[in-house]
């Protein structure tokens, strides 16, 4: 057991959500991101096995994906399909749900802002344009990396691949949702984010026509008739 | 020679040489399972890094330790993981060498220094310094080989990209 601890370098406890844990450790020399998903006790043992391995694998595939499609994500160190855990670089800096609460208490820096703002829509329009749907676009998801003031998109845990506007337009009305409760003063940025949205996306224009859709019924599809 | 810690003290030892001559006879040996002592043997035009190659030693020893290799032996699994493909044969000629390759990595796990030492005597060629992978591996043939498409390259070294393809193969 001892060994065992040691193998995997030492692990501390960065978050725990709904479906994974997060730890820090180090991978070859390098600090890492471990991400485990465990396994549901509520759900039947075969269920959940499948369940948490098609997902894991979904995850490392959707992640690799936005890489290719030039969106940075943290690099794919590992996948274990045995202990359920992908392992990832550690990204340094802080969130932009840090970066925009910070511009909330301290004042804004237009500058600063306008430029994370083109960067998570010029990411989302190369996502969409390819085919992929983050599926969970909100600040905290979003980093960015001190060393380049790059964004990086983390958590691919709910990305799917769908070529359909609607799919497009719900991810954008989420993001937007969680910026008008989160971050109200920082002033319109989902405005800034579309516009840069508009500018890289080829498809924008079926995408944003869904979107005012979306707004006027919200997420859920409406089933009646 | 370097060597680096993988995982656990577990290691895994590195040689370059250029000006090989004897590939074939290495190559024969190896696939008749003779070699003396064991050791991968890397194309490194697809190497840019070592890191890359370390990602799939990690790799290849926790599937050791589970009983779980595709391949015949440790080192050949080396050379396996690293192709980011699941083509064996395949993997093991583009990412191994082949007869009249005349620049090789040579890359052996938990290697005293006295087993590097026959591993240099095995090959027939100049030791050059690690160094020289960056600026000698093939862009083109990496990007070839890993489908690395241009838009990736914006914002991800080539070293970075085989990572990804490495460590997400069996996720695909």
């Amino acid at each position: 057991m001892e060994e065992d601890q040691e193998n995997r370098g030492e692990l501390i406890l960065v978050k725990q959500g709904a479906e994974a844990r997060v730890f820090e450790s180090s991978f070859v020399g390098r600090r890492c991101i471990i991400k485990e998903r465990f396994s549901k006790k509520y759900r039947h043992p075969s269920l959940d096995a499948k369940l948490t391995l098609k997902r894991l694998n979904a995850e490392a595939r959707c992640m690799t994906k936005a890489r290719r499609l030039g969106v940075t994500t943290p690099l794919l160190y590992a996948v274990d399909p045995m202990l359920h855990t992908l392992t990832f670089e550690y990204v340094d800096g802080p969130s932009v749900k840090d970066l925009f609460l910070e511009f909330g208490v301290h004042g804004v820096v237009e500058e600063r802002l306008d430029d994370v703002a083109a960067q998570i829509g010029d990411a989302i329009a190369k996502l969409h344009d390819g085919g992929l749907v983050h599926g969970d676009l909100t600040t905290s998801n979003m980093l960015i990396q001190s060393s380049t003031n790059r964004l990086v998109l983390i958590d691919f845990g709910l990305s799917f691949t769908s070529t359909l506007p609607e799919d497009k337009a719900v991810d954008l009305y989420v993001l937007e949702r969680a910026l008008l409760s989160m971050h109200s003063s920082c002033g319109d940025v989902m405005e800034k984010i579309l516009a840069a949205y508009r500018k890289s996306s080829k498809q924008w224009s079926s995408t944003l026509n869904k979107l005012a859709q979306v707004r006027q019924r919200g997420r859920k599809r409406t089933m009646v008739g | 020679m370097k060597t680096f810690d993988v995982s656990g003290g577990d290691t895994l030892s590195f040689s370059l040489f250029d000006d090989v001559t004897n590939a074939k006879e290495l190559l024969d040996s190896m696939q008749a399972g003779a070699l003396e002592p064991e050791v991968a043997l890397l194309n490194p035009s697809l190497i840019p890094d070592l890191f890359p190659v370390l990602v799939a030693a990690h790799k290849t020893l926790l599937f050791k330790s589970r009983g779980s290799l595709t391949t015949r032996t440790l080192h050949s699994e080396l050379v396996y993981n690293y192709s980011g493909s699941k083509h064996i044969s395949e993997s093991l000629k583009r990412c191994g060498i082949s007869d009249g390759s005349t620049y090789v990595l040579a890359a052996k796990f938990n290697a005293s220094i006295e087993e590097m030492t026959a591993v240099a005597s095995l090959i027939k060629g100049k030791e050059i310094g690690l160094e020289e992978l960056e600026a000698r591996a093939s862009t083109s043939q990496i990007q070839k080989h890993y489908k690395v498409p241009a838009p990736e390259l914006e914002i991800s070294s080539l070293a970075d990209a085989i990572t990804c393809r490495i460590a997400a193969r069996d996720a695909l």
